[in-house]
């Protein structure tokens, strides 16, 4: 490490062990089942595994804030938390597994979530202040605001939970509205058998193939989602609707003209959806306090595909395109794990070595 | 495999069952054909006239990984253990020419039962709403890791988790261990059997013998003309 890159991480040891958090420590070695739990296959592709002579799997620590929020809850923790953390992190990367230097913030149940976020902004801004980046491309996103919209555009009741699954993920989105435009329906046998007959029908084959009635998928399950998929044709998503979700979709922009677009558009359907707006506007505008000369972008698709983020997402990126940092409002991480109800949380994770390279040391 | 001597290049050809059978009639076919002077209990050949090849009999996927990690120069075996060897085999490779026989697909199959899903797409919403109402992702029994992570991917399937399962996935789903399987068949009788289907746009993979060539190797000029030798005799028919 050179003299400079030494003097910052020195900096940064400061910064994460300043006053009013507690500098967490979790293992590196760390059960690979809660990930999975958590992510599902595609982050677990990611992770870097072996097995124990107990036949568990085990992981090398992919990120420090799942063992954080774990730590917090088996606490049994009920106070508000701020736990920073400096350390490796190990990925799986198309060209192999690397090992990573990651610094971060994590903001457990903070009596004002939108001060907490705001926070969350003042460390990573002072952490890329250490490394003279200040002039760097942000890009926000909002799950509030999709899931606010999800909420009132009209649409049959299966399809919201739907369409929230695959926010983040442009591709499986697209697939989805294109289908849901083009569904005629399958409404040549419709309700020929009650679903009563139909549900004692699946069930006396699943008995028959040896499946359990309990275990994975119920007959009743079954039964409905085959019955509403062949009632599609009488309930199907609206054309409006799609395209006012394709519409909202494709808006990325600097934020107060995004904004205004999606204001706009709101607006245009005859929906208000203020709350939500007035939140991102506000979270952008105390971003943009910290970082005055960054470039604010809105883009309404943008969010991890994970369904424990909730409010406000974040990624900033260097004059190379690497992400520096990135972050948001994981509200539903708490209670994914294991906590009795939710429990606000959010926070920051900054790419070390890629900050280094973007200062040039 | 530690010797690679200069002038030589290492062949490898599955060492039993109908798969070595067939490896050995191509080349027999094409004017190589492949001795095992020490029996099935021996795992060195030759092939008569040409000395250099040094011939190896390993299993199929020992095949597909030492190609991929580019300690063959080339062998005989399924492209479905050539993507299971590592998540870019498909790249440190180079599939010569398909063989045609050892011919399976590598398929999606849910429980027959399940008459709302019939293709790709049912179980995307059956992923998406699965989790919220077992508490669990869905899970899915494989042995093909790697092609089911890119098969569900670019279905835009996010909400599963795989089972390993190393051998009778078929029975995974009526013993619990896992809702739907993916797994290799060429007739589907057995899928049949235990009550399972194959979805409509389920076929991952084609998969067929092939002889297949390593890019990872470093070849001398030398090695890299005798190894276009042994493939041109396959071009040739």
């Amino acid at each position: 490490m050179s003299t400079g890159a030494r003097q910052r991480r020195n900096a940064l040891t400061a910064l994460v062990s300043g006053k009013g958090m507690v500098l967490a420590n979790p293992p590196t070695l760390l059960p690979a089942g809660d990930y999975f739990d958590l992510a599902g296959e595609e982050f677990g592709s990611r992770l870097l595994l072996t097995t124990g002579a107990d036949g568990k799997e085990y992981c090398l620590r992919p990120d420090f804030t799942l063992p954080i929020a774990k730590a917090y809850i088996a606490a049994t923790g009920d106070t508000p938390a701020a736990f920073s953390y400096l350390g490796p992190v190990f990925r799986q990367r198309a060209e192999g597994p690397a090992e990573f230097e990651q610094a971060g913030l994590e903001l457990i149940n903070q009596p004002d979530p939108d001060k907490a976020l705001t926070r969350v902004f003042g460390f990573t801004a002072q952490g890329l202040a250490l490394y003279d980046v200040d002039a760097p491309a942000v890009r926000l996103g909002s799950v509030a605001l999709f899931e606010a919209l999800l909420e009132v555009a009209d649409m049959p009741p299966v399809w919201r939970p739907r369409l929230r699954r695959r926010f983040g993920s442009a591709r499986a989105m697209q697939a989805s509205l294109e289908r849901l435009a083009s569904l005629e329906g399958t409404a040549k046998t419709p309700a020929d058998k009650s679903r009563d007959d139909l549900v004692g029908d699946i069930t006396g084959q699943m008995l028959e193939s040896g499946l359990s009635l309990v275990e994975s998928r119920y007959p009743e399950e079954i039964a409905d989602r085959f019955m509403e998929k062949q009632a599609l044709a009488a309930a199907r998503v609206p054309e409006q609707t799609i395209a006012l979700l394709r519409a909202y979709l494709e808006i990325s922009g600097p934020v107060e003209q995004a904004l205004g677009e999606a204001e706009e558009l709101f607006h245009a359907n005859g929906l208000s959806l203020e709350k939500p707006l007035a939140g991102v506007k506000a979270h952008a505008k105390a971003l943009a306090a910290l970082l005055p000369d960054a470039g604010l972008k809105f883009e309404a698709g943008f969010s991890p595909r994970l369904h424990y983020y909730t409010g406000l997402v974040f990624e900033i990126a260097g004059q190379g395109g690497d992400i520096l940092a990135s972050g948001g409002q994981y509200d539903r991480l708490l209670q994914s794990l294991g906590a009795e109800r939710e429990i606000p949380a959010s926070g920051c994770a900054l790419w070390v070595e890629r900050l280094e390279q973007e200062a040039g040391l | 495999m530690s010797a690679k001597p200069e002038g030589e290049i290492i062949l490898a050809v599955p060492s039993k069952g109908r798969l070595e059978e067939q490896s050995r009639k191509v080349f027999a076919d094409a004017g190589l054909p492949i001795e095992r002077p020490g029996g099935a209990r021996s795992y060195q050949g030759k092939i008569a006239g040409q000395s250099y090849i040094v011939v190896r009999f390993l299993s199929a996927g020992e095949i597909a990984r030492e190609l991929v990690r580019g300690n063959l120069d080339m062998g005989i075996t399924g492209t479905d253990l050539i993507h299971e060897a590592s998540r870019n085999g498909p790249d440190k490779v180079i599939v010569a020419k398909a063989l045609g026989f050892g011919q399976a697909d590598v398929v999606v199959a849910v429980p027959d039962v399940w008459l709302d899903v019939s293709a790709m797409s049912d179980l995307s919403d059956v992923a998406a709403d699965f989790s919220s109402r077992h508490g669990r992702w869905l899970r899915v029994a494989t042995k093909y890791v790697n092609l089911t992570r890119r098969c569900f991917a670019a279905h835009g399937i996010a909400e599963y988790k795989i089972v390993e399962s190393l051998g009778a996935t078929e029975a995974a789903p009526a013993s619990g261990a896992a809702d739907l399987i993916v797994d290799i068949t060429s007739t589907g009788s057995t899928l049949k059997a235990n009550g399972l289907r194959v979805l409509e746009d389920g076929v991952i993979l084609k998969s067929e013998a092939s002889l297949v060539v390593s890019r990872t190797r470093n070849l001398s000029e030398r090695r890299q003309a005798l190894l276009d030798r042994v493939l041109g005799a396959f071009r040739a028919d």
